[in-house]
């Protein structure tokens, strides 16, 4: 498919793509299971719709959304695991469906729920099969795999069944894995998906590094705000398979998500809060533990009074995507740039 | 190439991993043996000669037939497809730079190689216990055609069940055709009964479907008898695996549009 609109420095280019699931439809019960071998209904699913996007090389860019947004519809079209119904798709000059191993040495894809570690075997088995696989010079495959062991510092879980790593050393793998070839870009759908705060910020580290020595593009989605927010200057947002929002991830924080939520937890006995304050709305509120939502230019005035109290522990986490995705619904205005 | 060298060779390795399936796999190979061997000791106490076939004939048909289809592990590879393709993991395969068919085959033979050696130390065991006048053609020309006929048909099961796996494309449940394959093999590889104690007519029939020149007739070549279909079958083989690679190639380029890796 020849796509000349693509100009050098975009790596990614898509144009009105949509995809369209199609899904059979059963009816209830075992009449409507028998009905359903011959005659059978379809119900179409709009999973992604009419979406534009462009990336540079060189970017870190967040894709953000609520659950069945269409997040992991728009990579599996990326990657070219399915095609789109419509639109048209350039990555890197190809069309990623025709699934050429030219495109495939160029990009990587880690899902967080899928595998490409051979269960029973040891990394280091993996990685040299990745090798052949890619074609990669041993000399190449030796410095990367050096390089990347010892940023990861996993140096001696090399030689482990990959059976007994835990889930955060297993993401690890898989990124290092992912990786080895030097992909031009790096697709990630929920890398972090389960892990704890230590392993997500070492990740977190990683992609950087990654990003920032490398030049690799990296697209990522996830649904902690914190890694779009430490990692992705740039962020799009969609909902309903619809992008609702495309600009600087600075600006979408500072503009639609606008409370935070502060918990803590005390080591003795504290009666009721008394917050009094407008913008807090208690979300918990018990003797050794208290949750407040709270508005975010209100933060530090409550944690001053919060401090009072002598809290034991105390956290703020960001706002939920919901939230910020149902404010920019209500403002009615998506940021192009 | 390198790769799919590659990739058999990690395949081996894993084999190594599950030891157990190891050991059930020759303990299976040595109780088909061990079957085999009462029953026709039985049947060949009262004559001496079933059809053309000694008692030691027999033995060694069997011990060679069982052993053949000990090699033929290729329903895994239709499982894994249907299993990856139902769960939305294929994807696996789709984003590696590698053919794959190829890979799949790549896999079958590192694991074939491995239980190979393995199979072999089984029944060379049980011919020296029941100490098996073992018969074995003499023939070079019968030999290679056998080996030739082997590794084809080797290639085809590969080839079949690769097919067979991408249905689950179109047809989500492959359960039915896998059935009907597994029958339809077992019958006419002849690992129940020897094909040539069937009648004449069915016999006939099964010359033409490819699952005969799998198991059965190198077996039966192998261990001395039918040597005229020898070259006649190596052609028969040749072809239905080259129109099974075309086959697969149409099925391949319009079903996998269809993969719409379900879930996460
Ligand atoms: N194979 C499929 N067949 C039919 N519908 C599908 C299929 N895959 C996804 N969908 C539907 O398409 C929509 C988008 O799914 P997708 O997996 O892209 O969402 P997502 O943004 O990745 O969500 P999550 O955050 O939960 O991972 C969902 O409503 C989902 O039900
Ligand atoms: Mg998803």
């Amino acid at each position: 498919m020849a796509q000349k609109w693509r100009k050098m420095t975009n790596i990614v280019e898509t144009k009105d793509i949509t995809k369209i699931y199609k899904r059979y439809k059963k009816k209830d019960g075992l009449k409507g299971s028998i009905a359903g071998l011959w005659k059978r209904e379809y119900e179409e699913k709009a999973a992604v719709r009419q979406m534009n996007l462009t990336i540079e090389e060189g970017e870190f860019i967040g894709l953000i959304g609520p659950n069945g947004a269409g997040k992991t519809t728009l990579i599996k079209m990326l990657t070219g695991i399915i095609a789109p119904t419509s639109g048209e798709i350039n990555v890197l000059g190809f069309y990623p469906n025709d699934m050429k191993n030219a495109y495939k040495k160029q990009y990587a894809v880690v899902m967080g729920q899928k595998s490409q570690l051979f269960f029973e075997l040891t990394v280091n088995d993996t990685l040299r099969l990745f090798k052949e696989i890619y074609e990669i010079k041993e000399e190449e495959f030796q410095k990367n795999k050096a390089y990347f062991s010892r940023l990861f510092e996993v140096e001696e879980l090399m030689n482990v069944q990959v059976r007994t790593l835990s889930l955060g050393e297993r993401m690890k793998m898989e990124l290092i894995v992912a990786l080895l070839h030097n992909p031009k870009i790096l697709f990630l759908d929920e890398p972090t998906i389960g892990l704890d705060a230590i392993a997500s910020k070492q990740i977190r580290k990683f992609l950087r590094e990654v990003n920032e020595e490398r030049g690799t593009t990296i697209l990522l989605t996830s649904h902690y705000m914190e890694d779009i927010k430490a990692l992705c200057d740039r962020s799009v947002v969609i909902n309903h398979g619809l992008l609702i929002y495309d600009g600087k991830t600075k600006d979408l924080f500072d503009k639609y998500q606008l409370s935070k939520r502060i918990t803590a937890v005390f080591d003795h006995p504290v009666a009721e809060l008394k917050l009094k304050k407008d913008g807090v709305d208690v979300i918990l509120e018990g003797e050794y533990k208290k949750i407040y939502n709270v508005q975010k230019d209100m933060t530090k005035a409550v944690l001053a009074e919060i401090m009072q109290y002598e809290p034991d522990d105390i956290s703020i986490e960001e706002e939920e995507i919901g939230a910020v995705v149902e404010r920019i619904y209500r403002e009615g205005s998506a940021v192009y740039e | 190439m390198n790769k799919y060298r590659e990739i058999a060779k990690i395949y081996m390795k894993a084999q190594l991993v599950w030891r157990a399936d190891v050991i059930f796999n020759m303990v299976f190979t040595i109780a088909k043996i061990i079957f085999a061997y009462l029953i026709w000791s039985i049947i060949f106490e009262a004559k001496s000669r079933v059809g053309e076939f000694t008692f030691f004939g027999m033995m060694s048909y069997y011990i060679v037939n069982s052993f053949l289809s000990q090699l033929e592990m290729s329903p895994r590879i239709s499982n894994e497809i249907n299993q990856r393709i139902r769960n939305g993991t294929f994807s696996k395969y789709m984003i590696v730079p590698v053919n794959v068919e190829g890979y799949f085959a790549a896999m079958e033979a590192g694991i074939v190689l491995f239980y190979f050696i393995f199979d072999l130390i089984a029944a060379a065991v049980w011919i020296l216990i029941f100490r098996i006048q073992f018969v074995f053609t003499r023939d070079l020309l019968t030999i290679v055609c056998a080996v030739l006929m082997i590794l084809i048909g080797l290639v085809f099961m590969v080839q079949l069940n690769f097919f067979l796996g991408l249905l689950t494309l179109k047809y989500q449940g492959i359960g039915t055709f896998l059935m009907i394959k597994d029958n339809l093999v077992s019958l006419v590889t002849g690992s129940i009964i020897p094909l040539a104690l069937f009648p004449e007519l069915v016999v006939r029939i099964m010359k033409f479907l490819p699952f005969y020149y799998v198991t059965y007739l190198p077996s039966m070549l192998l261990t001395g008898y039918n040597q005229s279909e020898a070259l006649y079958g190596v052609g028969i083989i040749l072809i239905w695996a080259i129109a099974m690679q075309g086959i697969i190639k149409l099925t391949w380029k319009q079903y996998i549009r269809k993969y719409d890796g379900v879930g996460i």
